[in-house]
């Protein structure tokens, strides 16, 4: 395996591509999460500053860095596509590459770059806790930290599915119009035609539900400057005002049972077709 | 003999396009065996099976008289069709990835750019390349490891005449050594100057097969002159010696039977009181045998 993963990374380290959609994704999580901070609104029972603070802030960060996985999925469809568009997965395996060794070097791909994202979430959150939280004990500051995890899981998830659509399509652009379409139109069109307890078990609804928006009234409730306006979540989530969502565990098993099956049908077209 | 290479019966189709059938050879060590075919004789498909990239629909075949598996893969050099490189990578980047599949020490390197002239342009990126050294630098990767048996899918595409003769010089070079070489080309004249034995392909079947010598010289007419022509042309019919006999100007066209060769003409001439003054054996290439075969 330590072979297979220096490989991978000897392609992607002078790959040109790689750095920029990478520093794209840091620079653009940072800016946003900066300038958020920046912005002070404060209404009675609600500051921006109070998602900067442990333990919201495992939450936000979260959030925010999950619109930023469609870059590392495209990332990953883009080195998946090349090996098709280079004939590269077809040169390796007249090397010597096993066709299982083929996605296990682009399954270590998939989990360094979700530690990567990860990490990122993790440091920052650490900073801008640090800088907006006054007092905290050990147990407010380890309260969601597990949210990371999800995190971990969903940029993992978003990975694979970009994945397998590049080896289901073997063409960077098709498969890059294709996970965008997806993710933004298909299933959000298909989901309508179900009714609305069946929706929060489509793919890319159970993915995206890894980080929902963070509870912002929860939050404002959860801060002791106006608890007595605090609004009960529940009752936001019948006022359809908050998103209906599985309990998180079951989200986090399908979640993996999706990244799973799209592993495998990865898996399948590799062994099954000609490359 | 040791065989290197033995395939039974593979057969593979594209649909309704049968692009190999029935094919089954044995190549053995230290064998220069050339694959010859027109355009979609299957030629390449035969070289992707045995490679392993496409899976046939039938039959199986065996390296070194085992099943085919990756690692087997490892000790084999091979090149299919056009050189598979990463354009943003140097070359010694794409040939360390090579180098690390094969489990080949990095230190290879510089050997086997070296012998393709490529050592000055080891730290450029791949595509800036020219297409003759591209190719050169498919040849550099399938000689990585000093592999035993080396698969060259017309390795002189896009070389100059120089270019084509320093390769073939390489393979002269690796044949020395004793390595096994599967080589398809179209280029006829570097089957004949380069390999030892020879199949021809024709829709997938093979329709012609054996040493290069044998296929050449088996069916080569001889050039027979004499000043009493019409006596010779007479003895030579009557002499059992040969399959055919024609006139062509002042001179015959002899086709000899099998396991006669020109001396049992000139004695048998010479025991009827004939003096020849011309016998010379009229090669034809492997072109107009190559042909005459997939007519």
């Amino acid at each position: 395996m330590r072979k297979i993963i220096e490989i991978e990374l000897i392609k992607i380290a002078s790959y040109n591509v790689f750095r920029v959609l990478i520093l794209l994704h840091l620079i653009l999580f940072f800016l946003v999460v900066l300038v958020t901070s920046q912005l002070d609104i404060t209404v009675p029972g609600f500051s921006t500053h109070n998602l900067y603070q442990f333990p919201n802030v495992w939450e936000y960060f979260p959030w925010v860095a999950s619109w930023f996985n469609i870059l590392l999925a495209i990332m990953i469809i883009v080195i998946t596509g090349n090996e098709y568009t280079y004939h590269t997965f077809r040169q390796h395996v007249i090397d010597g590459l096993s066709r299982n060794q083929l996605l296990s070097g682009k399954g270590a791909v998939i989990i360094i770059t979700a530690v990567y994202g990860t990490l990122m979430v993790f440091l920052f959150s650490m900073i801008f806790g640090f800088i907006f939280t006054r007092n905290y004990t050990l147990s407010v500051f380890y309260e969601k930290i597990y949210i990371l995890f999800v995190y971990f899981l969903q940029a993992i998830a978003y990975m694979s599915l970009g994945f397998f659509i590049a080896v289901l399509f073997r063409n960077t652009g098709l498969s890059i119009t294709l996970f965008i379409l997806f993710r933004f139109v298909i299933e959000p069109v298909i989901r309508l035609f179900f009714p609305k307890h069946i929706r929060l078990f489509f793919p890319v609804k159970v993915i995206s539900n890894l980080t929902p928006v963070p509870e912002f009234l929860s939050i404002f409730s959860g801060n002791t400057e106006v608890d007595n306006t605090a609004v009960d979540t529940y009752s936001l989530r019948e006022m359809g005002i908050l998103q209906e969502e599985l309990p998180i565990l079951i989200n986090i098993l399908l979640a993996a049972g999706y990244t799973l099956l799209f592993i495998s049908l990865a898996w399948f077209l590799l062994r099954r077709r000609n490359l | 003999m040791k065989i290197v290479l033995q395939t039974i019966n593979l057969h593979k189709s594209y649909g309704h396009v049968r692009a190999v059938s029935n094919l089954s050879v044995s190549i053995h060590e230290g064998n220069v065996y050339g694959i010859l075919g027109p355009n979609g004789s299957g030629k390449t498909t035969t070289l992707a099976i045995i490679t392993g990239v496409i899976r046939p629909d039938l039959g199986n075949f065996f390296w070194f008289e085992e099943k085919s598996s990756h690692d087997i893969r490892k000790k084999i050099g091979s090149l299919i069709e056009i050189p598979n490189f990463y354009p943003y990578l140097s070359l010694k980047r794409n040939l360390m990835i090579i180098a690390r599949i094969k489990n080949v020490p990095e230190t290879d390197i510089p050997r086997v750019l070296d012998i393709t002239g490529l050592s000055k342009r080891m730290n450029s990126r791949y595509d800036t390349l020219s297409l003759g050294m591209k190719q050169r630098l498919a040849v550099a990767s399938v000689l990585l490891g000093n592999p035993e048996v080396l698969v060259l899918d017309e390795p002189a595409n896009s070389l100059d005449p120089e270019g084509i003769a320093e390769i073939r010089q390489i393979i002269k070079g690796e044949a020395e050594k004793n390595k096994t070489i599967i080589l398809a080309s179209h280029i006829l004249d570097e089957v004949e100057k380069v390999c030892s034995h020879v199949a021809i392909l024709k829709n997938g079947e093979m329709i012609a097969q054996g040493k290069v010598n044998e296929l050449l010289v088996s069916k080569d007419p001889v050039i027979i002159s004499s000043e009493n022509l019409d006596l010779l042309e007479e003895e030579l019919i009557r002499s059992g010696l040969t399959e055919s006999v024609n006139r062509q100007n002042d001179e015959l066209l002899v086709v000899l039977k099998k396991g006669y060769t020109t001396s049992d003409i000139n004695s048998y001439a010479f025991s009827k009181g004939l003096v020849l003054t011309r016998l010379e054996i009229r090669k034809r290439s492997l072109e107009s045998q190559f042909l005459e075969l997939v007519k």
